[in-house]
């Protein structure tokens, strides 16, 4: 009987260790799942090249400590691929015309850069590139110089030139040098096709230095096959930011050349707003790029995208650029409007005008869409 | 005489006016000093004239001892009758004139006709309103100072700073009218109005415009105000606003229209006629539902706003707004509506709201004539555009009867046509019994009619 007793005691006492070992898991899980609700999810979505990652990465300079040096070294073959791609499409190209084009001497090289342009589109069609080299970076910028290649590159959205190209091609000394170790600026203008999905966690600090909110902001990529990883992330979120590229009018996509950018994004964003998940998401709409659109809307009428071909121009100058982004602005909130169900039509619906590559901008657009997020918060907890 | 016994003197006096005017105060404040009607204060250089004073102060509290029980004015010059009352002279020697030798509030009949000038009162009220007077414009002049402090700040401080200075002007120009014109004349409004910008925050534009309704905008600051990027911003924060900043937002809205009807197109943009409809949606502030439907039906005005309109979705939110709106309100509803009801999208949302038809049937007679008359506008475009639906729900809800109390009442001849021909174009698919019978009427009333 003694033993039997004592048999139990032992049992109870493992008991009360486990029982009060589950607690604790409990505990902590329950604390985690209160932490976790109150961080906030950011979507970053838009079509190919609509300048997500370059949001993404500004968030990252902006609120968190940026690029440590051996990130920012990172970046050097992502540069050095992105000048070899593009000085290979635009010799590739200016072949292409030369063949094809009635005005064909335009595009035309000169001879000694032509044996530059092989041995550059030679390079360019490698799995590995070389470090850029004092020798290498001359001879692109020869190369860039000759007429016909800025012949060329005055079509370039036939070709698909990415937007740094002009960017790289005027630091080309830069770039080259033996210790060169990337500017953020660089770091912005580096094109990397996304894939997959990349996260970061913030908080940016409000006025008072009071800790703000805690975000966290995800990346994904644009491009179509990228997209069916996006249903993975929609749950939970508390703001999409849709960046929509407005210069992209007169361009088609990259892994579809019969389609026109603009027209991809309409409906990118026109699906977006219908998924289910996002019933009470804020949407953020960046129309971004203004930049480039600011140089190309008094050049090429609006009318050559579709859904802009009631554009009527008024005027000319700094007037015409703003009624023309007024007119794009309208035919988005139009889209909002038509794609949005009555009963979400109380979900928070902003457009800013941005340049990604323009760190006072993205600061100022970011501390605006705080404070919506903010209030939408103080609102719901029915403190406003 | 009674000798002077303060105590007594001072229950009195309480039993007179709980107001004022017991002798200590008047010791305190000074009153009873200077022999010639000029306090010597900083202005004292001015010789400050009773009748503008009183005139000025017109709506001060003024002591009921200071008052003519003729005129129930202040007195300037009073007199006291051998009766000990006292009154202001030209107002007695009216009541003199016209024979009255009796003391008009003891009733009393003269035993002397002599007015003596009682120049303690006269003293008293002159010192009296010299000091509420000078008071008055010391206060003033504060505001202005503190108006044009407020603007030298603005002009410096960022963030957290810039909104607590705008509240704090907005609370100063809401409460001293001198201070509206300050903030002209000092260039404040074109100060204020550039604070609006693409990255004014809630907090300090939801200020700005809390400033500027309270303000008279002249038309190169409307202009500027209108333009596209400035409107948005007002939109977004009329949207996101508190109830007062929507309505804020809404009159400032409404004001810049005023003379500008021609930019309803430019301005009424799809998230401003969703916000308006939110905020005329909102019954707990009455005030806003009038605001809300007085600038949509500004905004109505232009055509190619009305179909943005109805494509938000705005026929059946009005509709089933209805029940349990004031008069003023449900004309600005009808209104709507039936100007919605001239275009195919708007007739077709009217028709297949189902709610449509019992509610305007509903306030047939019951609001205003020209609740009746625009409701039955709607009601007739809805019945020609689709008869056979239409019809029978519009018997089913009473229509009838509503038409026949129409035809027979007092209303102008108008409404009896219109009244009517709907009855007609109802009645077009039964036989006389069966519509009878339907609209459960007497058939001498139908009879008549049909």
């Amino acid at each position: 009987m003694g033993l039997l007793c004592s048999k139990n005691r032992h049992y109870a006492e493992a008991d009360i260790e486990e029982n009060a070992q589950a607690a604790e898991i409990e505990r902590r899980i329950e604390q985690e799942t209160k932490a976790e609700k109150h961080i906030q999810k950011l979507l970053l979505l838009g079509a190919g090249e609509s300048g997500k990652s370059t949001i993404f990465k500004q968030i990252k300079l902006l609120f968190q400590t940026g690029f440590d040096e051996a990130e920012l070294k990172s970046y050097v073959s992502v540069i050095d691929a992105n000048i070899y791609q593009t000085i290979k499409i635009l010799y590739d190209g200016s072949k292409e015309f030369a063949h094809n084009d009635v005005n064909s001497s335009k595009y035309v090289l000169s001879s000694e850069n032509k044996v530059i342009g092989e041995k550059l589109s030679e390079i360019g069609s490698r799995l590995d590139y070389p470090r850029l080299n004092r020798e290498l970076a001359e001879e692109i910028g020869e190369l860039w110089k000759d007429s016909a290649i800025q012949e060329t590159y005055a079509r370039g959205i036939e070709l698909q030139v990415p937007d740094c190209t002009h960017y790289f091609m005027e630091n080309l000394q830069r770039l080259s040098d033996a210790n060169y170790v990337p500017t953020k600026e660089d770091v912005l203008y580096a094109r990397v096709r996304t894939t997959g999905v990349v996260e970061i966690q913030f908080s940016p600090v409000g006025e008072n230095k009071k800790s703000g909110e805690v975000y966290r902001l995800f990346d994904v990529g644009g491009q179509r096959n990228e997209r069916r990883k996006w249903i993975h992330l929609f749950e939970g979120v508390t703001a999409v930011i849709f960046c929509a590229a407005i210069n992209e009018y007169d361009q088609t996509l990259f892994e579809d050349e019969q389609k026109n950018r603009m027209m991809e994004t309409k409906e990118l964003f026109d699906w977006v707003l219908k998924q289910p998940c996002f019933e009470k998401t804020s949407f953020m709409l960046f129309l971004n790029k203004f930049d480039i659109f600011e140089k190309k809307v008094l050049k090429v009428p609006l009318n050559v995208c579709e859904w802009f071909k009631d554009y009527q121009p008024v005027s000319a100058g700094k007037q015409e650029i703003e009624h023309a982004f007024e007119f794009i602005k309208k035919k988005f909130e139009e889209l909002y409007f038509q794609s949005t169900a009555p009963d979400r039509v109380d979900r928070v619906f902003k457009v800013y005008r941005t340049t990604a590559l323009d760190q006072k901008v993205v600061k100022k657009t970011f501390k605006l869409v705080d404070e919506t997020l903010r209030r939408r918060n103080l609102l719901e907890a029915g403190l406003l | 005489m009674p000798m002077y016994q303060p105590s007594t003197r001072r229950e009195a006096d309480m039993k007179l006016d709980s107001q004022v005017l017991d002798l200590e105060t008047a010791v305190k404040d000074g009153i009873l000093g200077g022999g010639c009607g000029v306090i010597p204060t900083d202005f004292s250089s001015e010789k400050l004239d009773l009748k503008l004073m009183i005139e000025e102060l017109e709506f001060v509290d003024v002591p009921t001892v200071f008052i003519c029980p003729i005129s129930l004015e202040p007195m300037q010059d009073p007199v006291t009758l051998c009766t000990g009352q006292t009154y202001e002279r030209s107002n007695i020697l009216k009541w003199f004139s016209l024979g009255r030798y009796t003391c008009p509030t003891t009733m009393q009949e003269l035993w002397d006709d002599s007015v003596t000038p009682n120049k303690t009162l006269q003293q008293l009220i002159f010192s009296w309103f010299s000091q509420k007077y000078l008071a008055m414009k010391k206060r003033s002049e504060d505001v202005q100072g503190r108006v044009k402090e407020i603007l030298e700040n603005l002009k410096k401080v960022k963030g957290q700073a810039r909104v607590q200075a705008l509240k704090e002007l907005r609370q100063v120009v809401q409460a001293h009218g001198i201070a509206k014109k300050t903030v002209v004349e000092n260039g404040g409004v074109g100060l204020i109005s550039s604070l609006l910008g693409p990255y004014t925050t809630h907090a300090v534009g939801s200020e700005v415009i809390g400033v500027l309704v309270n303000l008279n905008l002249i038309s190169n600051i409307k202009s500027d105000l209108l333009q596209p990027a400035k409107m948005s911003l007002m939109v977004d924060i009329l949207n996101e606003g508190s109830f007062e900043t929507k309505l804020n937002c809404t009159r400032l809205i409404t004001m810049l229209m005023e003379g500008n009807d021609f930019v309803s197109e430019n301005v009424a943009s799809l998230s401003l006629l969703v916000g308006l409809l939110r905020l005329a949606k909102d019954k707990k502030h009455q005030n806003g539902v009038l605001a809300g439907l007085s600038l949509l039906k500004v905004l109505c005005s232009h055509e190619q706003v009305r179909n943005s309109f109805v494509n938000v979705g705005a026929v059946p939110q009005l509709v089933e707004l209805m029940p349990g709106l004031n008069n003023e309100c449900l004309e600005l509803v009808l209104y709507l509506l039936e100007l919605l009801s001239n275009i195919p999208e708007g007739r077709l949302a009217l028709k297949d709201c189902p709610l449509t038809i019992p509610n305007v049937v509903k306030l047939l007679m019951k609001a205003s004539e020209n609740c009746t008359q625009l409701a039955l506008s709607i009601l007739y475009v809805i019945c020609k555009f689709a008869p056979e639906e239409c019809a029978s729900l519009a018997l089913d809800a009473g229509l009838a009867a509503k038409l026949l109390l129409v035809i027979q009442s007092g209303c102008n001849p108008v409404l009896k046509q219109r009244s009517a021909e709907l009855l007609k174009l109802c009645s077009l698919n039964y036989t006389t019994t069966i519509f009878i019978s339907k609209c459960n009427l007497t058939r001498t009333s139908c009879f008549l009619e049909l």
